[in-house]
Protein backbone atom coordinates (compact mmCIF):
# COMPACT_ATOMS: atom_id res chain seq x y z
CA UNK A 1 0.00 0.00 0.00
CA UNK A 2 1.39 3.56 -0.90
CA UNK A 3 2.27 5.98 2.23
CA UNK A 4 -0.19 8.41 1.13
CA UNK A 5 -3.19 5.91 0.58
CA UNK A 6 -2.46 4.18 3.86
CA UNK A 7 -2.39 7.83 5.57
CA UNK A 8 -6.14 8.55 4.20
CA UNK A 9 -7.03 5.02 5.09
CA UNK A 10 -10.37 4.18 7.31
CA UNK A 11 -9.93 1.20 9.17
CA UNK A 12 -14.08 0.42 9.65
CA UNK A 13 -14.09 0.36 5.63
CA UNK A 14 -11.15 -1.71 5.19
CA UNK A 15 -12.99 -4.35 7.66
CA UNK A 16 -16.24 -3.96 5.60
CA UNK A 17 -14.66 -4.52 2.43
CA UNK A 18 -15.08 -7.44 -0.40
CA UNK A 19 -17.07 -9.22 1.85
CA UNK A 20 -18.76 -11.31 -0.97
CA UNK A 21 -15.24 -12.55 -1.99
CA UNK A 22 -14.80 -13.37 1.76
CA UNK A 23 -17.86 -15.32 1.48
CA UNK A 24 -17.14 -17.44 -1.44
CA UNK A 25 -13.62 -18.02 0.24
CA UNK A 26 -15.35 -19.23 3.53
CA UNK A 27 -17.43 -21.64 1.39
CA UNK A 28 -14.76 -22.99 -0.28
CA UNK A 29 -12.79 -23.57 2.84
CA UNK A 30 -15.82 -25.29 4.78
CA UNK A 31 -16.28 -27.18 1.85
CA UNK A 32 -12.72 -28.30 1.50
CA UNK A 33 -12.13 -29.44 5.08
CA UNK A 34 -15.45 -31.36 5.56
CA UNK A 35 -14.26 -33.34 1.93
CA UNK A 36 -10.51 -33.15 3.76
CA UNK A 37 -11.69 -34.85 6.69
CA UNK A 38 -13.78 -37.36 4.74
CA UNK A 39 -17.21 -36.20 6.79
CA UNK A 40 -20.76 -36.10 5.16
CA UNK A 41 -21.94 -32.99 6.74
CA UNK A 42 -21.38 -30.39 9.45
CA UNK A 43 -22.32 -30.39 13.26
CA UNK A 44 -22.64 -26.46 14.89
CA UNK A 45 -23.67 -25.55 17.63
CA UNK A 46 -26.24 -22.83 17.32
CA UNK A 47 -26.26 -19.99 20.28
CA UNK A 48 -28.21 -17.01 18.95
CA UNK A 49 -25.41 -14.90 18.48
CA UNK A 50 -24.01 -13.68 14.87
CA UNK A 51 -21.06 -15.67 14.82
CA UNK A 52 -22.67 -19.10 14.60
CA UNK A 53 -25.78 -17.59 12.81
CA UNK A 54 -22.94 -16.93 9.76
CA UNK A 55 -21.03 -19.95 9.79
CA UNK A 56 -24.08 -22.14 9.81
CA UNK A 57 -25.82 -19.72 6.81
CA UNK A 58 -22.34 -20.24 5.20
CA UNK A 59 -22.26 -24.52 5.92
CA UNK A 60 -26.03 -24.53 4.70
CA UNK A 61 -25.31 -22.37 0.97
CA UNK A 62 -22.27 -24.65 0.43
CA UNK A 63 -23.26 -28.37 1.83
CA UNK A 64 -27.21 -27.89 1.59
CA UNK A 65 -29.51 -27.75 4.79
CA UNK A 66 -29.65 -31.43 4.36
CA UNK A 67 -25.91 -31.80 4.80
CA UNK A 68 -26.15 -29.72 8.42
CA UNK A 69 -27.08 -30.87 11.61
CA UNK A 70 -27.79 -27.63 14.28
CA UNK A 71 -27.33 -27.71 17.98
CA UNK A 72 -29.44 -25.57 20.59
CA UNK A 73 -27.25 -26.19 23.89
CA UNK A 74 -28.94 -24.10 26.61
CA UNK A 75 -28.51 -24.26 30.09
CA UNK A 76 -30.42 -22.34 32.99
CA UNK A 77 -28.40 -19.42 33.23
CA UNK A 78 -28.97 -18.65 29.51
CA UNK A 79 -30.78 -16.04 27.89
CA UNK A 80 -33.87 -17.52 26.61
CA UNK A 81 -33.65 -15.56 23.88
CA UNK A 82 -30.75 -17.42 22.60
CA UNK A 83 -32.89 -20.55 22.01
CA UNK A 84 -35.81 -18.82 20.42
CA UNK A 85 -33.29 -17.04 18.34
CA UNK A 86 -30.95 -20.22 17.58
CA UNK A 87 -34.62 -22.17 16.41
CA UNK A 88 -35.29 -19.32 14.07
CA UNK A 89 -32.27 -19.00 12.25
CA UNK A 90 -32.43 -23.17 11.95
CA UNK A 91 -35.87 -23.07 10.97
CA UNK A 92 -35.49 -20.22 8.60
CA UNK A 93 -32.50 -22.18 6.90
CA UNK A 94 -34.35 -25.34 6.86
CA UNK A 95 -31.78 -27.34 8.29
CA UNK A 96 -32.55 -30.05 11.34
CA UNK A 97 -31.97 -29.33 14.54
CA UNK A 98 -32.41 -30.45 18.11
CA UNK A 99 -32.15 -28.64 21.55
CA UNK A 100 -30.13 -31.09 24.20
CA UNK A 101 -30.17 -28.54 27.75
CA UNK A 102 -26.78 -29.13 29.61
CA UNK A 103 -28.17 -28.43 32.78
CA UNK A 104 -28.12 -31.97 33.56
CA UNK A 105 -24.74 -32.07 32.92
CA UNK A 106 -23.61 -29.29 34.59
CA UNK A 107 -25.88 -30.31 37.88
CA UNK A 108 -23.94 -33.51 38.01
CA UNK A 109 -20.41 -31.77 38.72
CA UNK A 110 -22.16 -29.40 41.23
CA UNK A 111 -21.49 -26.62 38.93
CA UNK A 112 -24.20 -24.22 39.69
CA UNK A 113 -23.97 -25.17 43.60
CA UNK A 114 -20.34 -24.06 43.56
CA UNK A 115 -20.89 -21.16 41.90
CA UNK A 116 -23.30 -20.15 44.33
CA UNK A 117 -20.87 -20.59 47.32
CA UNK A 118 -18.22 -18.58 45.47
CA UNK A 119 -20.47 -15.45 44.78
CA UNK A 120 -22.45 -15.62 48.57
CA UNK A 121 -18.52 -15.83 49.67
CA UNK A 122 -18.08 -12.75 47.61
CA UNK A 123 -21.00 -10.80 48.06
CA UNK A 124 -22.51 -11.72 51.40
CA UNK A 125 -25.91 -10.40 50.54
CA UNK A 126 -26.57 -12.60 47.39
CA UNK A 127 -29.57 -14.03 47.64
CA UNK A 128 -30.33 -16.58 44.19
CA UNK A 129 -33.94 -16.33 44.02
CA UNK A 130 -33.65 -12.33 44.16
CA UNK A 131 -30.28 -11.28 42.31
CA UNK A 132 -28.80 -12.01 39.22
CA UNK A 133 -24.87 -11.88 38.73
CA UNK A 134 -22.51 -10.93 36.30
CA UNK A 135 -18.92 -11.05 35.56
CA UNK A 136 -17.31 -7.94 34.07
CA UNK A 137 -14.15 -5.67 34.07
CA UNK A 138 -13.78 -1.89 34.06
CA UNK A 139 -14.56 0.03 31.18
CA UNK A 140 -10.79 0.83 29.87
CA UNK A 141 -10.88 3.91 27.34
CA UNK A 142 -12.57 5.96 30.60
CA UNK A 143 -10.79 4.70 32.92
CA UNK A 144 -7.31 3.05 32.04
CA UNK A 145 -7.20 0.48 34.84
CA UNK A 146 -6.15 -3.23 34.87
CA UNK A 147 -7.58 -6.07 34.08
CA UNK A 148 -9.29 -6.77 37.54
CA UNK A 149 -12.69 -8.23 37.87
CA UNK A 150 -15.53 -7.71 39.50
CA UNK A 151 -18.94 -9.71 40.14
CA UNK A 152 -21.78 -7.26 39.89
CA UNK A 153 -25.11 -8.15 41.53
CA UNK A 154 -28.38 -7.02 39.62
CA UNK A 155 -31.71 -6.67 41.26
CA UNK A 156 -34.56 -5.84 38.84
CA UNK A 157 -32.19 -5.70 36.66
CA UNK A 158 -30.62 -2.52 38.53
CA UNK A 159 -27.11 -3.14 39.58
CA UNK A 160 -27.25 -2.91 43.44
CA UNK A 161 -23.39 -3.90 43.79
CA UNK A 162 -19.59 -4.14 42.86
CA UNK A 163 -16.93 -6.88 44.17
CA UNK A 164 -13.67 -7.23 43.78
CA UNK A 165 -12.79 -10.81 42.73
CA UNK A 166 -9.95 -12.38 44.86
CA UNK A 167 -7.37 -14.87 42.45
CA UNK A 168 -8.76 -17.88 43.98
CA UNK A 169 -12.56 -17.28 43.45
CA UNK A 170 -11.82 -15.73 40.05
CA UNK A 171 -10.03 -18.99 39.29
CA UNK A 172 -12.25 -20.95 40.59
CA UNK A 173 -15.39 -19.33 38.74
CA UNK A 174 -13.35 -19.53 35.40
CA UNK A 175 -12.77 -22.93 35.79
CA UNK A 176 -16.87 -24.06 36.75
CA UNK A 177 -18.06 -21.10 34.35
CA UNK A 178 -15.80 -23.21 31.46
CA UNK A 179 -17.38 -26.23 32.13
CA UNK A 180 -20.47 -25.02 30.33
CA UNK A 181 -18.65 -24.43 27.19
CA UNK A 182 -17.03 -27.93 27.17
CA UNK A 183 -19.99 -29.84 28.16
CA UNK A 184 -21.27 -28.43 24.83
CA UNK A 185 -18.33 -29.65 23.45
CA UNK A 186 -18.91 -33.15 24.60
CA UNK A 187 -22.60 -33.11 23.68
CA UNK A 188 -21.24 -31.89 19.73
CA UNK A 189 -18.90 -34.57 19.09
CA UNK A 190 -21.26 -36.94 20.40
CA UNK A 191 -23.53 -35.74 17.52
CA UNK A 192 -20.90 -35.61 14.94
CA UNK A 193 -19.43 -38.73 15.23
CA UNK A 194 -22.92 -40.38 15.26
CA UNK A 195 -23.74 -38.36 11.74
CA UNK A 196 -19.70 -38.57 10.78
CA UNK A 197 -19.81 -35.02 10.30
CA UNK A 198 -17.39 -32.50 11.40
CA UNK A 199 -17.99 -30.22 14.19
CA UNK A 200 -17.90 -26.04 12.87
CA UNK A 201 -16.61 -23.94 15.66
CA UNK A 202 -17.66 -20.42 15.49
CA UNK A 203 -14.81 -18.18 17.20
CA UNK A 204 -13.99 -15.03 15.08
CA UNK A 205 -10.27 -13.20 14.71
CA UNK A 206 -10.84 -10.75 17.12
CA UNK A 207 -11.24 -13.98 20.15
CA UNK A 208 -8.76 -16.17 19.15
CA UNK A 209 -6.31 -13.16 19.09
CA UNK A 210 -7.58 -11.80 22.78
CA UNK A 211 -7.56 -15.80 23.87
CA UNK A 212 -11.29 -14.50 24.05
CA UNK A 213 -12.76 -18.71 24.07
CA UNK A 214 -12.84 -21.90 25.96
CA UNK A 215 -9.59 -23.98 25.79
CA UNK A 216 -11.58 -27.75 24.70
CA UNK A 217 -14.14 -25.72 24.74
CA UNK A 218 -15.62 -23.09 22.25
CA UNK A 219 -12.17 -23.76 21.11
CA UNK A 220 -12.63 -27.75 20.45
CA UNK A 221 -13.70 -28.16 16.95
CA UNK A 222 -12.90 -29.42 13.84
CA UNK A 223 -12.71 -26.35 11.63
CA UNK A 224 -12.77 -22.67 12.03
CA UNK A 225 -14.16 -20.93 8.97
CA UNK A 226 -14.37 -17.55 11.08
CA UNK A 227 -11.35 -17.51 12.74
CA UNK A 228 -9.48 -15.07 10.34
CA UNK A 229 -12.56 -12.64 9.66
CA UNK A 230 -12.85 -9.78 12.87
CA UNK A 231 -16.19 -9.41 14.39
CA UNK A 232 -16.41 -6.35 12.13
CA UNK A 233 -16.31 -8.42 8.94
CA UNK A 234 -18.69 -10.92 10.85
CA UNK A 235 -21.26 -8.38 10.87
CA UNK A 236 -20.07 -7.10 7.58
CA UNK A 237 -21.04 -11.12 6.49
CA UNK A 238 -23.94 -10.95 8.49
CA UNK A 239 -25.45 -8.17 6.46
CA UNK A 240 -24.12 -9.53 3.50
CA UNK A 241 -25.89 -13.06 4.05
CA UNK A 242 -29.34 -10.68 5.37
CA UNK A 243 -29.17 -12.80 8.52
CA UNK A 244 -32.18 -12.10 11.11
CA UNK A 245 -32.12 -8.44 12.19
CA UNK A 246 -32.88 -9.15 15.73
CA UNK A 247 -29.59 -11.33 15.82
CA UNK A 248 -27.91 -8.64 14.08
CA UNK A 249 -28.62 -6.13 16.80
CA UNK A 250 -28.07 -8.40 20.10
CA UNK A 251 -25.18 -7.80 21.75
CA UNK A 252 -22.70 -10.27 21.47
CA UNK A 253 -22.24 -11.98 24.72
CA UNK A 254 -20.80 -15.64 25.93
CA UNK A 255 -24.17 -16.05 27.68
CA UNK A 256 -22.59 -17.62 30.74
CA UNK A 257 -23.92 -15.83 33.54
CA UNK A 258 -27.89 -15.22 34.59
CA UNK A 259 -27.63 -11.37 33.87
CA UNK A 260 -26.92 -11.07 29.96
CA UNK A 261 -23.23 -10.09 30.15
CA UNK A 262 -21.94 -8.20 26.86
CA UNK A 263 -18.29 -9.33 25.16
CA UNK A 264 -17.62 -5.73 25.58
CA UNK A 265 -18.37 -5.33 29.85
CA UNK A 266 -16.44 -8.66 30.00
CA UNK A 267 -13.45 -8.92 27.75
CA UNK A 268 -13.05 -6.14 25.17
CA UNK A 269 -13.66 -3.37 27.40
CA UNK A 270 -14.11 -0.86 24.79
CA UNK A 271 -16.89 -0.80 21.78
CA UNK A 272 -16.12 -3.84 19.65
CA UNK A 273 -15.31 -1.31 16.31
CA UNK A 274 -12.45 0.39 18.35
CA UNK A 275 -10.84 -3.09 19.66
CA UNK A 276 -11.05 -4.05 15.82
CA UNK A 277 -9.17 -1.03 14.55
CA UNK A 278 -6.88 -1.26 17.33
CA UNK A 279 -5.92 -5.06 16.39
CA UNK A 280 -6.45 -4.55 12.62
CA UNK A 281 -3.86 -1.32 13.28
CA UNK A 282 -1.44 -3.60 14.87
CA UNK A 283 -1.72 -6.63 12.45
CA UNK A 284 -0.83 -4.03 9.63
CA UNK A 285 1.51 -2.07 11.61
CA UNK A 286 -0.24 1.16 10.55
CA UNK A 287 1.16 4.65 11.69
CA UNK A 288 -0.59 6.07 15.03
CA UNK A 289 -1.71 8.90 12.64
CA UNK A 290 -3.90 6.54 10.64
CA UNK A 291 -5.26 5.07 13.90
CA UNK A 292 -5.89 8.54 15.62
CA UNK A 293 -8.04 9.65 12.29
CA UNK A 294 -9.24 6.46 11.95
CA UNK A 295 -11.03 5.92 15.59
CA UNK A 296 -11.19 9.22 16.67
CA UNK A 297 -8.85 8.98 19.61
CA UNK A 298 -6.17 10.63 21.19
CA UNK A 299 -2.64 9.51 20.63
CA UNK A 300 -2.32 8.73 24.37
CA UNK A 301 -5.20 5.99 24.60
CA UNK A 302 -3.93 4.96 21.77
CA UNK A 303 -0.79 3.99 23.30
CA UNK A 304 -2.00 2.87 26.55
CA UNK A 305 -4.88 0.81 24.72
CA UNK A 306 -1.86 -0.69 22.73
CA UNK A 307 -0.12 -1.96 26.12
CA UNK A 308 -3.30 -3.35 27.22
CA UNK A 309 -4.34 -5.78 24.19
CA UNK A 310 -0.17 -6.64 23.86
CA UNK A 311 -0.86 -7.64 27.42
CA UNK A 312 -3.61 -9.69 26.49
CA UNK A 313 -2.27 -11.51 24.23
CA UNK A 314 0.93 -12.10 26.23
CA UNK A 315 -1.31 -13.47 28.66
CA UNK A 316 -3.52 -15.39 26.80
CA UNK A 317 -0.88 -17.63 24.62
CA UNK A 318 -1.78 -20.83 26.32
CA UNK A 319 -5.58 -20.70 25.29
CA UNK A 320 -4.03 -20.35 21.57
CA UNK A 321 -1.81 -22.72 21.88
CA UNK A 322 -1.87 -26.80 20.92
CA UNK A 323 -0.09 -29.42 23.03
CA UNK A 324 3.13 -29.17 22.58
CA UNK A 325 5.28 -32.36 21.49
CA UNK A 326 8.36 -33.61 22.38
CA UNK A 327 9.85 -34.63 18.84
CA UNK A 328 12.24 -37.58 19.52
CA UNK A 329 13.01 -38.56 16.06
CA UNK A 330 13.68 -35.75 14.49
CA UNK B 1 9.74 2.34 51.64
CA UNK B 2 12.50 0.23 52.22
CA UNK B 3 10.76 -2.42 54.16
CA UNK B 4 7.90 -2.41 51.65
CA UNK B 5 10.24 -2.82 48.29
CA UNK B 6 11.97 -5.56 49.93
CA UNK B 7 8.55 -7.37 51.01
CA UNK B 8 7.34 -7.04 47.46
CA UNK B 9 10.41 -8.65 46.37
CA UNK B 10 10.73 -11.61 48.69
CA UNK B 11 6.66 -12.17 47.30
CA UNK B 12 7.61 -11.70 43.94
CA UNK B 13 10.84 -14.30 44.21
CA UNK B 14 8.35 -16.60 45.90
CA UNK B 15 5.41 -16.02 44.17
CA UNK B 16 6.21 -15.56 40.32
CA UNK B 17 8.17 -15.82 37.37
CA UNK B 18 11.16 -13.74 38.81
CA UNK B 19 14.53 -16.15 39.18
CA UNK B 20 15.78 -16.47 42.79
CA UNK B 21 18.69 -14.82 41.82
CA UNK B 22 17.82 -11.99 39.32
CA UNK B 23 17.26 -8.30 40.79
CA UNK B 24 14.78 -6.35 40.17
CA UNK B 25 14.97 -1.98 39.52
CA UNK B 26 12.60 -0.23 41.01
CA UNK B 27 11.10 1.22 37.29
CA UNK B 28 11.13 -2.61 35.72
CA UNK B 29 8.34 -3.81 34.16
CA UNK B 30 6.55 -6.44 36.26
CA UNK B 31 4.60 -7.43 33.12
CA UNK B 32 7.32 -6.79 29.95
CA UNK B 33 9.92 -8.79 32.12
CA UNK B 34 7.51 -11.42 32.52
CA UNK B 35 7.63 -11.72 35.79
CA UNK B 36 3.44 -11.37 36.78
CA UNK B 37 0.46 -12.25 34.20
CA UNK B 38 -2.88 -11.10 34.82
CA UNK B 39 -3.55 -13.92 37.51
CA UNK B 40 0.30 -13.59 38.91
CA UNK B 41 -1.55 -9.75 39.32
CA UNK B 42 -4.46 -10.24 41.07
CA UNK B 43 -2.57 -12.79 43.64
CA UNK B 44 0.23 -9.57 44.18
CA UNK B 45 -3.26 -7.04 44.92
CA UNK B 46 -4.41 -10.17 47.55
CA UNK B 47 -1.22 -9.81 48.98
CA UNK B 48 -0.95 -6.27 49.19
CA UNK B 49 -4.39 -5.78 50.94
CA UNK B 50 -4.08 -8.58 53.30
CA UNK B 51 -0.12 -7.51 54.23
CA UNK B 52 -0.89 -4.09 54.97
CA UNK B 53 -4.65 -4.17 55.53
CA UNK B 54 -5.52 -1.69 52.52
CA UNK B 55 -8.56 -1.84 50.50
CA UNK B 56 -7.20 -0.51 46.69
CA UNK B 57 -9.93 1.82 45.71
CA UNK B 58 -10.75 1.01 41.97
CA UNK B 59 -9.39 4.17 40.11
CA UNK B 60 -5.45 3.17 41.83
CA UNK B 61 -5.85 -0.23 40.43
CA UNK B 62 -3.62 1.59 37.29
CA UNK B 63 -0.74 0.24 35.67
CA UNK B 64 1.38 2.24 37.06
CA UNK B 65 0.41 1.58 40.31
CA UNK B 66 1.01 -1.53 39.74
CA UNK B 67 3.75 -2.65 36.83
CA UNK B 68 6.95 -1.66 38.43
CA UNK B 69 8.42 -1.63 42.29
CA UNK B 70 8.30 1.90 42.66
CA UNK B 71 4.88 2.31 41.73
CA UNK B 72 3.57 -0.62 43.84
CA UNK B 73 5.58 0.65 46.71
CA UNK B 74 4.29 4.73 46.15
CA UNK B 75 0.39 3.21 46.19
CA UNK B 76 1.19 1.39 49.73
CA UNK B 77 2.98 4.01 51.07
CA UNK B 78 -0.50 6.21 50.28
CA UNK B 79 -2.99 3.84 51.15
CA UNK B 80 -1.47 3.23 54.76
CA UNK B 81 -0.83 6.41 55.72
Amino acid sequence: MQITEEMSMNIIEELNGNIENIALKLRGFIRDQVTGFKKKGIVIGVSGGIDSAVALTLCVQELGKENVHGLLLPEEESAPSSKTLGAEICESLGVSYEEVPISPILRSLNIYDKKEQIIKRVCPEYDIRIHKTSLVLPDFLNTGSLNVPYIRLVKNNETIGKYRLKATDYLELIGLQGVKQRSRMLVQYMYAETLNYAVCGTTNKTEVVLGQFVKYGDGGVDLEPLADCYKTQVYALGRYLDINKEIMKRPPSADTWSHYTTDEEFYWRMPIQIMDQMLYAQEHQLPLQVIEKSTGLSRETIEKAQKHIHRIRNNTEYIRAAPPVCYINR
Amino acid sequence: MEQIKNDIVDYLKANSFMDNGSSLKDNDSLTQNGIIDSIGLLELMDYICEKYSIEIPEDMLTPENFDSLQGITNMITKLAK
